[in-house]
């Protein structure tokens, strides 16, 4: 608990340090809403010209954008520290700082960074969901919010986990590697669609590596009441919780990387 | 040439950077297959005017050559932050030339290095899903000339967002804007070719559709060879009409200019 509070007060210091520099705050997060409105248009293009995708209506897809886009940027909001900053962290030295202070590393990396310009591109993503939830004709239930809510909070662990996967190389090569954006980013790009319309070894990918498809396509799916390779309704519950899973591996592997830690020295 | 050395120069700084060069080839190549991945399962609902085989080689084209559309120069950005860009200020030189050449051997090197291996493994991929040879020799030989053109504007149009630059001292504000403008415009996140008919008659005579969209279409065929210079004259047209604005921003920054630091 006391954790939690910590990391409350110093987001809220970063906010308003934030919010010093208002004209320049306002222009980057135009820029943002610039940004994530032109992926949201590139979706209603494609829905124009092609209708359906593989058995996918327009609405649906709007929908899994929306998931995706929550998720990922809810991610980058919070965990700034984590998206982004890392690797720079370590290259500079500044690491070091935390190494001696009574709290846990990953404590203090969550605490030191947020976004705030990337709630413009969360507040699409939310009018996304809104326009494909009255597209898709979806009746909603307490189970179905229910679900909602776990996929977006487990997405986020997973994208999380995988942004500590940059870090946890960055610890061992100093520089930030790009490879890793493959699998972020990418995935961010290629899982803002359904799942099922790529070929099998891309789903394997997303599946078993970086289980986009359990944590936001099967529940997704069933709240559509289309459910993915016609699983049945509990899965919608459980793959979800693989997010949690990858966090946490990351976090022992992110600790157990940390023990070689050897600072640059500036 | 004087303009030629920084040309050269820059040139080589660009070659040192081999490493991050390999990661970041094998992330565009991921980012290619997954957005042709997506156009197949799109093409096999309803298929289109345009086909399959063309929107893949419009999307290796443009994944080969992301580096000369959105390279920014972030050590002359610093420069600006920093003031040092007074001491270029006092070389004998014109400071429009000047950069522009730096941006032009920047873009140059930093994508051609990336699109020769990368439209090589395009090439290797199965029909439909990599890059498709060029509709004739003769579309060849006229996407080159266009792709100068195109390469031109593109230095032109990031000279004009440095001057911006120049002029708030921060590089994520407008300078962000007219970026994020040409990646949804010159066809990066969707192929300019898939836009609405309607929209595509005005879209393409903007800049930003002269710098990849334009050769492509030629190279792919969607543009006939008797287009060609209708096509070139656009391109030109922008191509000093950009320069132009570059030059009188930057005369303009000249005079009113404040130093930032000691």
């Amino acid at each position: 608990m006391n954790t939690l509070r910590l990391y409350i007060k110093s987001i809220g210091m970063l906010l308003r340090s934030h919010l010093q520099y208002t004209s320049s705050f306002i222009m980057q997060t135009l820029a943002q809403l610039v940004m994530e409105g032109g992926e949201m248009m590139v979706v209603i293009l494609i829905v124009d010209r092609f209708e359906n995708l593989k058995g996918w209506s327009g609405g649906n897809l709007y929908f899994f954008f929306g998931m995706m886009s929550v998720s990922f940027y809810l991610t980058e909001l919070f965990g700034r520290g984590i998206t982004g900053d890392f690797p720079s962290m370590v290259r500079t030295g500044k690491l070091d700082t935390f190494l001696v202070r009574p709290r846990g590393v990953l404590t203090q990396v969550m605490c030191s960074g947020t976004d705030p310009r990337r709630i413009t591109c969360i507040a699409v993503g939310i009018a996304a969901l809104i326009m494909g939830s009255r597209l898709s004709g979806i009746t909603w239930t307490l189970t179905k919010v229910f679900i909602l809510i776990e996929s977006i909070a487990m997405s986020c662990l997973l994208i999380l986990g995988l942004f500590m996967i940059e870090a946890i190389f960055s610890i061992f090569s100093v520089k930030s590697v790009e490879l890793v954006n493959a699998i972020t980013y990418g995935g961010r790009s290629a899982c803002q669609y359904p799942i099922d319309i790529y070929p099998a070894p891309m789903r394997a990918l997303f599946t078993v590596i970086a289980p986009f498809a359990l944590t936001l396509h099967v529940p997704v799916s069933w709240i559509l009441d289309k459910p993915l390779y016609g699983w049945p309704m509990w899965t919608a519950f459980v793959t979800p919780l693989s997010g949690a899973l990858i966090f946490v591996i990351m976090t022992i592997l992110f600790h157990l990387a940390m023990r070689h830690y050897r600072s640059t020295g500036s | 040439m004087s303009y030629l050395t920084v040309f050269k120069m820059r040139l080589r700084m660009e070659l040192q950077y081999r490493g991050a060069m390999i990661g970041g080839i094998f992330c565009q190549m991921f980012f290619g297959i997954v957005l042709v991945a997506l156009y197949r399962a799109l093409y096999a609902g309803k298929t289109q005017s345009v086909p399959i085989e063309n929107i893949a080689t419009y999307v290796w084209l443009q994944q080969a050559f992301f580096r000369m559309m959105f390279a920014t120069d972030t050590e002359l950005t610093d420069k600006i932050k920093s003031g040092d860009i007074s001491y270029d200020l006092c070389r004998p030189v014109n400071m429009y030339a000047f950069y522009y050449a730096r941006i032009a051997a920047q873009k140059l090197m930093g994508s051609v290095m990336r699109a020769v291996p990368m439209l090589t493994m395009a090439f290797l991929l199965p029909k439909g899903w990599g890059i498709s040879l060029p509709v004739s020799p003769l579309g060849f030989a006229l996407c080159v000339p266009a792709f100068v053109l195109g390469f031109l504007c593109v230095c032109a149009l990031e000279n004009i967002s440095v001057a911006f630059t120049m002029k708030s001292l921060d590089p994520r504000g407008i300078a962000a804007l007219l970026n994020l403008l040409m990646m949804i415009m010159s066809g990066n996140l969707l192929p300019l070719t898939l836009f609405p008919e309607s929209w595509q008659k005005v879209i393409t005579l903007f800049p930003y559709a002269q710098l990849l969209d334009a050769p492509i279409r030629l190279y792919t065929g969607e543009y006939v060879p008797a287009d060609a210079l209708r096509i070139y004259a656009v391109q030109a047209f922008w191509v000093v009409t950009l320069i132009w604005l570059g030059v009188v921003m930057w005369n303009a920054n000249r005079k009113r200019m404040i130093v930032q630091g000691g």
